[in-house]
């Protein structure tokens, strides 16, 4: 008797959960209460973590901060770089009548539990509603893209990685711009590339960053390098199997990204606005300054919401 | 926490808090695979040795704390854990005379069956998983039973639980 009613109660809730938004407050307030018990259950490794630290002699230390400083400068060199070529970048834009790039606003969240599931590739971080993450938020580390927000609760965050077998994403080749779908597999070593022609140019090697058309990701962060193209195998497309940029199984500190989420329409009006202002800012100041090509960025950087970098700012 | 009432239910609750904060535990890639059903066992046990405690009600709470923690619909993991109480109770006369490698024999088959609802449940909401391999926790849960079993036995008697 009492099996029957609890079990009804249990499919009853199930169908709510997966077809009605009612239960999603009361999801998140139970998630409030229970996330202390990720905190908890991850306490042992944040412990261990601790006293490896603790224990990390001063000259590995001293070693890696040899290593971070050579990192950095190296770092600073093609920021330089990009600096002018974000700037070259715009003009052409200008010239092509389209769109700015707009730097995207990140904050940074940590890791704080796994999906005990294995058979699931999710994640949970310790920023949340409070933090304003929301559903679909895109979440990087530091060399690629890794998945995108499912749940938020007050404090922290679910995210589907990349790997899961429910997720894909639109890329294309950043060699040539081919565009593609590219599926989780379960397997966090790859991803599959879907209905890919079988002429389609694509080769062992080539990256795939994000193409941004599923309006969910921001285009143009790196997702996965292709390390397996089979040809001719009997099946109606390619084989393409590309292994995620992103360090899904080991990174700690994520970052989650806002990028804006005006339609296409605004974004290119206010690019243009922005680009109309710099253009009379620079045509009031700088029309003397041409003497010889001094070392990289050009002179003024049109102020806007487009130019950002810290590097372009350091030049002058 | 001071005991409240004269017989001691904290203990109950504080070994399955303990349960779940052990099924959310977060383990080594190469055995994740193998996590022990520890929600399951220890409503089990609990459902052995104080039948007259009821146990269904702590069930279907724990498993929808379990939903929430691990993210499924509410109800996926306590049906399968109701299911799995509701069949230690009414075997729990026989269950508790058994020895304790037979016991963990029929824990073997019930724990398996509630796994079966649950890859049920698992299959209707999207995610089927590839292979049977998730079908190793069941054997390495009912290796580890008489453990938990003797572990529980000895907290019960210990705080006098009754």
């Amino acid at each position: 008797m009492r099996l029957l009613v609890l079990a009804v109660l249990c499919v009853a809730l199930m169908v709510v959960d997966a077809r009605f938004e009612t239960l999603k407050p009361l999801r998140s307030q139970m998630g409030l209460v229970l996330t202390p018990f990720y905190w908890l259950a991850d306490l042992p490794v944040r412990t261990w973590q601790r006293v490896t630290e603790q224990l990390t002699s001063s000259t590995s230390l001293v070693a890696e901060n040899e290593k971070l400083k050579a990192e950095a400068l190296l770092m600073q060199r093609r920021l330089q770089k990009l600096a002018m070529l974000t700037e070259q970048n715009v003009r052409l834009r200008e010239l092509l009548n389209s769109a700015a790039l707009v730097d995207d606003k990140v904050i940074v969240s940590e890791l704080i539990g796994l999906d005990p599931n294995p058979f699931t590739h999710r994640i949970l971080i310790d920023k949340g509603e409070r933090d304003g993450v929301f559903l679909g938020q895109p979440v990087l580390d530091a060399s690629g893209l890794m998945g995108q927000v499912v749940e938020v609760m007050p404090y922290a965050a679910r995210v589907l990685l990349l790997t899961d077998v429910t997720h894909s994403i639109p890329v294309q080749v950043n060699r040539n711009g081919l565009r593609a779908i590219a599926v989780g597999t379960g397997n966090p070593d790859y991803l599959e590339l879907r209905h890919v022609a079988e002429t389609a140019d694509i080769k062992v090697g080539d990256l795939l960053v994000s193409s941004g058309l599923g309006q969910r990701f921001p285009s143009g962060y790196p997702v996965a390098q292709v390390t397996e193209v089979v040809r001719g195998s009997g099946q109606p497309f390619l084989i393409v199997k590309a292994s995620p940029t992103a360090m899904l199984n080991r990174s700690r500190y994520l970052l989650l990204v806002f990028s804006d989420s005006r339609t296409p329409e605004e974004r290119a009006t206010a690019a243009a606005e922005a680009q109309e202002s710099a253009d009379r800012e620079a045509a009031a100041q700088t029309i003397p300054v041409e003497e010889g090509q001094e070392p990289p960025a050009p002179a003024t950087p049109p102020a806007g919401p487009n130019n950002s970098q810290p590097g372009a700012e350091r030049q002058e | 926490m001071i005991t409240g009432r004269l017989n001691n239910g904290w203990v109950i609750w504080l070994s399955l808090v303990l349960a779940l904060l052990l099924s959310i535990a977060p383990m080594p890639q190469s055995f994740a695979l193998a996590r022990p059903l520890w929600l399951g066992m220890f409503i089990a046990y609990w459902a052995i040795a104080l039948p007259h405690r009821g146990g269904m009600g702590a069930a279907f709470f724990f498993g929808l704390m379990l939903d929430v923690l691990s993210g499924t619909l509410l109800g996926q993991n306590g049906l399968p854990l109701i299911l799995v109480t509701f069949l230690v109770l009414s075997l729990q006369q026989r269950l508790r005379m058994f020895p304790l490698l037979q016991q963990s024999l029929v824990l073997l088959v019930i724990l398996g069956l509630g796994e079966l609802v649950h890859l049920w449940l698992n299959t209707l909401a999207g995610n089927r998983p590839p292979t049977l391999l998730f079908l190793v926790p069941v054997p390495v849960s009912a290796l580890l039973w008489p453990w938990v079993f003797v572990a529980l036995q000895w907290a019960r008697r210990r705080f006098d639980v009754y």
